[in-house]
């Protein structure tokens, strides 16, 4: 990113897109224990009467707005608060873009914070989720 | 709003646990997220997916405290995680846990639900005591088709 110091309110943080890939839901399957088969299995998906597209774990969809800001801010280890509102679904072949805006940047004792709105969209459909993070710009020396 | 019944919930403690971050763990969920698995640091959404598995409780379990069943449709409501320092692979985290809210709600469209809290906390043993990682807040949004 550019230096902390650039960093104010209106600054956009680089978005990050990708294509949700089926085969990924089905290893967070494993990793998260989850047996709701909306999530890999399409026969049951069609049994339901849904679309027939696998439907994204939300910790996907979180994560993907989580790797935007640590990209950006300059590690993982720089997320601090993350708070988000599920207002929809992603499913399998969809593209997504995380994005967001520094909203306000302030001292705190463990350095410079932004807090920073966010949003995960389908590209050409809907918001998924929306929602604030803080992230550490600069620690304090 | 108007009280769902179950508000004697608030309070309720999960059995609570260990989780252990390790490295495969680290390393595959970096993977589905498209993310860099080779980075030490392991991703942030660890904190939540350690403070379910480590909550001692499954779905159905936590279903169960309100008479709903995965077939009623459940849904995520919120989720706010606070990461007091960062995640350390390898570690193991006491994971404790407790119901904080309870609110039944009537929309138009939706009908009548109940919107459940619930937070985890992660805690680090440490030659210090035990040191707090990480809070993770989640809400969860019952159908109540038949209230």
């Amino acid at each position: 990113m550019s230096t902390a110091a650039d960093v104010g309110p209106g600054t956009t943080i680089p978005s990050l897109e990708l294509v949700v890939d089926p085969e990924k839901m089905k290893v967070m399957t494993a990793l998260l224990a989850d047996p709701n088969p909306i999530h890999f299995d399409t026969r049951a998906l069609a049994a339901l009467g849904m679309d027939e597209r696998p439907v994204n774990q939300g910790p996907l969809n979180m994560g993907y707005l989580q790797t935007m800001l640590a990209r950006w801010a300059g590690g993982r280890d720089r997320l601090l608060s993350f708070r988000v509102r599920f207002q929809g679904n992603v499913l399998a072949g969809d593209r997504v873009r995380a994005q967001g805006q520094v909203v306000e940047v302030r001292e705190t004792e463990r350095g410079r914070v932004a807090t920073c709105e966010i949003s995960l969209e389908v590209v050409g459909g809907a918001v998924a989720l929306s929602g604030t993070a803080d992230v550490l710009l600069e620690e304090t020396g | 709003m108007s009280d769902s019944g179950y508000e004697d919930r608030v309070g309720r403690e999960f059995p609570g646990g260990e989780y252990t971050l390790a490295p495969w763990r680290v390393w595959l969920t970096a993977d589905v997220l498209l993310d860099d698995p080779w980075d030490e640091v392991p991703h942030p959404v660890l904190a939540w997916m350690a403070g379910v598995a480590g909550s001692g409780m499954s779905w159905d379990d936590l279903f169960a405290w309100f008479d709903a069943t995965a077939e009623d449709g459940p849904m995520f409501g919120e989720h706010h995680t606070t990461l007091h320092r960062p995640l350390e692979a390898g570690a193991t985290y006491q994971v404790s846990g407790r119901v904080v809210s309870v609110v039944r709600k009537v929309g138009r469209r939706a009908g009548t639900m109940d919107v459940v809290g619930y937070e985890l906390d992660l805690h680090l043993a440490g030659a210090d005591g035990r040191e707090h990682v990480a809070r993770c807040y989640n809400s969860i949004v019952f159908p109540r088709r038949r209230a």
